[in-house]
């Protein structure tokens, strides 16, 4: 068998069949368009708007993609930032803790909300689907429950500074948001866990049958998660100064977009840092460019929910291609013996 | 007439059938017979219009036909009653037997009931099965199901009826019934095609066999006049009975005991050893022990009662993690895609995931370095054939991945290693290399290995020592392989008495 022949693609092919390279060409492709056709586009005001944004939404795609990684999903992760918001916002305006011990409180929510989606999924043997959907519920109750609805205006001078104020002209979320991706990079690369919670997702049977703790490894997935969305429910108080309880409710879709275009694959086991960062940005800019166009910003969820399918599309198409050459390849190879 | 004229099938990395050409009559039973991965299933699933021939055609009494898919076949009067009994257990069995024209039973707009119920009633009378036709499915027995399938398929009013391996979850018994019904069959002209692993049912029942090796057709003769040893002369071939590949160092030392296993329901009191260099074989059907006692032995499952002793102490084995990691035991599954390999990660990954823990530095950082050097040498030594380490094992021919998920084990330097149908799926170079690395790992590094698999040639080649399994119990032991050279008949004739 001589697989290698058909495998070694030019450099060129090499390059454009990286994940993150797509995804770099389409903010390239976008933000010409956009500076193009809008004159308030391309300014540093609103470049430096899109940063924050696009940093609490790389918090937001790197929730969802720790459980996307070990082959599951999270559709309580705006549940989560919202139990976070309101749970930090209640300790600062009613308890008047000081910001850090709320910050604290607010991981902890993530914490024990990503550690109980965690523990159910694997001592019941349930499928994260069903798991987070109910509990996401759980969670939506919890918040309307305790804030019946009203934000927590009450927010400390301090608490806002990250989130309003940057460095060398960048904001300080992007700066926070580069960061963990570039921790993350590598906790997967260099570490045994990382490396464990790859595998997980790269196939569950194989890895448990490797010597792999799976069930450790999807708890701490979620845990993760949980966490990845406190901190993003924390950011956003922070952004916007005020803890509204309704935070969280588009995340979503925009965490499973931001994810997925930054080259972390469904079927799990694949994350992709500087895609993801690059994803965060994509988000931003159509959602961003569209006000500037004058576009219907009622149909913006239509417009994502494009997006997200077309990314999902283009990656599947693309391994269909690949397999179908593969076979083709090895059929001839085989022929030829 | 069914006739298959020059049927080449070619998967990724093998060519499953070569210019195979073989005929089908009315009336006649016709066996068809080989080793495990000599093709058998992929002809069937051609007959069946499962998967499509790459060359070659189909000819139903003299006229080209082409099917796409099973229902194709059925139209064309070709049916099938396979290995893992096909019913939908939640219906009853006058649904299942009718199933496929559900539609034709209508009085107005709602389903006939009674009419469905009476048509099943005469096919089951044609199996010789005393049931209500309205009773669940579930209910019946795996040789009722059996039979089912047959009453489905003369529903159909199928002409060329293919059973696959039919009589091998059966008892003897019921075997015995199976096989009147066949013979019913051929009284009504039907083509009956019969796969079957036993040679003895075959001889028995059987007016033809045609035997395929390696993807090749290797001949057909008449049942009548010939014996045993004719018909695995031309399943396995001469060259590899031939194989003696000599004798092992193996040392009075137990490196592995396992005393007294017990699985309620599963097995009772089961003891075995495995000494230092030897090859240990386990043959049994699949569903026989073989495999489920490795997965009790190395903690996939958990035992009931039951001790294992490593090296002479005594090993509390409660996970995987713990008997690769504290007690240095490899298992090398026999399902390589489902349990053996990440087919979406790189060959890197797949080798060093054993190693991880082993290669990390005093800050608990991954050595890249160490990782790829193990990762090279475990390709090199193996002659993995990847374009690179970062390539998808998925992307591998059968062979390379079970280099691979054989590699992983090497690459954590394990003592003791299990290996699960070693050449499940592989071509016959691959397989021969294999062999080749098994011997050697024992013959040259010590290891100490059991091997388990249903292909009796591979186990009687690589075995120093047999256990045969057989409904969960060990049936019998064959020492002795090391010290003389014996032949495969006779070894195989003996395995075959303590099948019995």
């Amino acid at each position: 068998m001589k697989a290698g022949n058909i495998l070694r693609e030019n450099n060129w092919k090499k390059i454009f069949g990286r994940g993150e390279v797509t995804v770099i060409l389409a903010v390239l492709t976008l933000g010409i368009i956009f500076t193009i056709f809008s004159e308030s586009f391309l300014t540093s005001y609103n470049m430096f708007n899109m940063g924050r944004t696009a940093a609490i939404y790389i918090f937001i795609a790197i929730g969802q993609a720790l459980v996307v990684i070990v082959g599951g999903m999270n559709l309580s992760l705006g549940q989560i930032g919202g139990m976070t918001v309101v749970g930090a916002g209640y300790c600062m305006e009613i308890l008047h803790m000081p910001p850090l011990a709320a910050v604290i409180a607010g991981l902890l929510v993530g914490v024990l909300a990503g550690l109980l989606n965690g523990f159910i999924i694997t001592a019941l043997k349930l499928n994260s689907f069903v798991v987070t959907l109910a509990t996401s519920f759980i969670f939506t109750g919890l918040i309307n429950g305790v804030s019946q609805g009203y934000p927590y205006n009450d927010i400390p001078e301090g608490f806002t500074f990250i989130g309003r104020e940057g460095f060398l002209g960048i904001p300080f979320l992007l700066w926070l948001a580069a960061f963990a991706l570039i921790l993350l990079g590598y906790f997967f690369k260099y570490t045994v866990t990382g490396r464990r919670v790859l595998a997980t997702g790269g196939n569950i049977e194989a890895a448990k049958m490797s010597g792999v703790n799976t069930n450790k490894m999807i708890i701490l997935a979620n845990i993760g998660s949980g966490v990845f969305a406190a901190m993003a429910g924390l950011l956003w108080i922070s952004r916007t100064g005020s803890a509204q309880p309704s935070t969280g409710v588009d995340w979503m879709v925009i965490s499973f977009a931001v994810a997925v275009i930054g080259g972390t694959v469904l079927k799990g086991g694949v994350f992709n840092p500087i895609g993801v960062f690059f994803a965060g940005f994509l988000i931003v800019m159509v959602k961003n460019g569209l006000v500037m166009l004058n576009a219907n910003i009622y149909f913006e969820q239509a417009y994502l929910g494009l997006i997200l399918l077309l990314a999902v599309s283009l990656d599947s198409i693309k391994n269909i291609i690949n397999a179908r050459k593969l076979k083709e390849s090895l059929k001839r190879e085989t022929i030829k013996q | 007439m069914l006739a298959l004229k020059n049927i080449s099938k070619i998967f990724p990395g093998v060519k499953a059938l070569d210019d195979v050409s073989i005929s089908f009559a009315p009336g006649e039973i016709h066996a068809l017979m080989g080793e495990n991965g000599a093709g058998k299933s992929t002809l069937m699933k051609i007959i069946t219009g499962i998967y499509q021939p790459d060359m070659g055609q189909i000819y139903l009494d003299g006229k080209q036909v082409e099917m796409k898919n099973f229902r194709d076949a059925v139209a064309h009067d070709i049916n099938m009653v396979s290995q893992e009994i096909q019913v939908i257990p939640d219906a009853t069995v006058a649904e299942n037997i009718v199933l496929d024209r559900l539609d034709k039973f209508k009085k107005g707009p709602v389903v006939d009931w009674s009419a469905i119920n009476e048509t099943a009633e005469q096919y089951l009378a044609m199996v010789g099965l005393e049931i209500n036709p309205a009773d669940k499915i579930e209910r019946l027995t795996a040789a009722q199901k059996q039979l089912i399938q047959i009453a489905k398929a003369l529903s159909s009013n199928a002409k060329y009826i293919l059973l696959d391996e039919p009589t091998s979850s059966l008892t003897t018994f019921e075997s015995n019934n199976l096989i009147k019904i066949v013979r019913k069959l051929k009284e009504r002209n039907v083509a009956v095609i019969f796969v079957s692993h036993k040679i003895e049912e075959v001889l028995e029942l059987c007016d033809k066999v045609s035997v395929l090796r390696d993807g090749k057709y290797v001949g057909s003769k008449s049942c009548q006049g010939i014996g045993r040893q004719d018909i695995v002369k031309m399943m396995i071939g001469r060259e590899e009975t031939d194989e003696y590949l000599g004798t092992l160092d193996i040392r009075d030392e137990k490196v592995l005991e396992v005393k007294d296993v017990t699985a309620y329901g599963q097995f009772d009191h089961i003891s075995f050893h495995l000494n230092r260099g030897e090859i240990l074989g386990f043959y049994g059907l699949v569903g026989s022990g073989r495999t489920e006692l490795a997965r009790l032995v190395i903690g996939a499952d958990k035992m009931d009662k039951g001790t294992v002793y490593v090296n002479g102490t005594r090993a509390r084995i409660k996970s995987l993690q713990d008997c690769i990691e504290r007690y240095g035991i490899g298992y090398v599954t026999e399902n390589r895609k489902e349990e053996g390999l990440m087919l979406d990660l790189a060959v890197s990954t797949n080798i060093s995931i054993t190693i991880w823990s082993k290669i990390i530095n005093k800050l608990r950082k991954i050595s890249v370095k160490k990782e790829v050097d193990s990762v090279n040498s475990m390709i090199e030594k193996m002659k993995i054939k990847t374009p690179t380490i970062k390539t998808k094992v998925g992307n591998l021919s059968g062979g390379n991945q079970q280099k691979v998920s054989i590699g992983k084990w090497l690459a954590a330097n394990c003592d003791i290693l299990i290996i699960d149908e070693p050449s499940v799926g592989v071509d016959v170079g691959a397989k021969k290399y294999i062999h080749d690395l098994i011997w050697s790992l024992a013959k040259d590094e010590g290891k100490s290995i059991i091997v388990i698999s249903s292909d009796m040639p591979e186990l009687i080649t690589l075995s120093r020592r047999i256990l045969v399994f057989k409904d969960q119990k060990i049936t019998g032991e064959i020492t002795g392989l090391n010290e003389q050279e014996r032949s495969y008949e006779e070894v195989s004739e003996h395995i075959g008495r303590l099948m019995a």
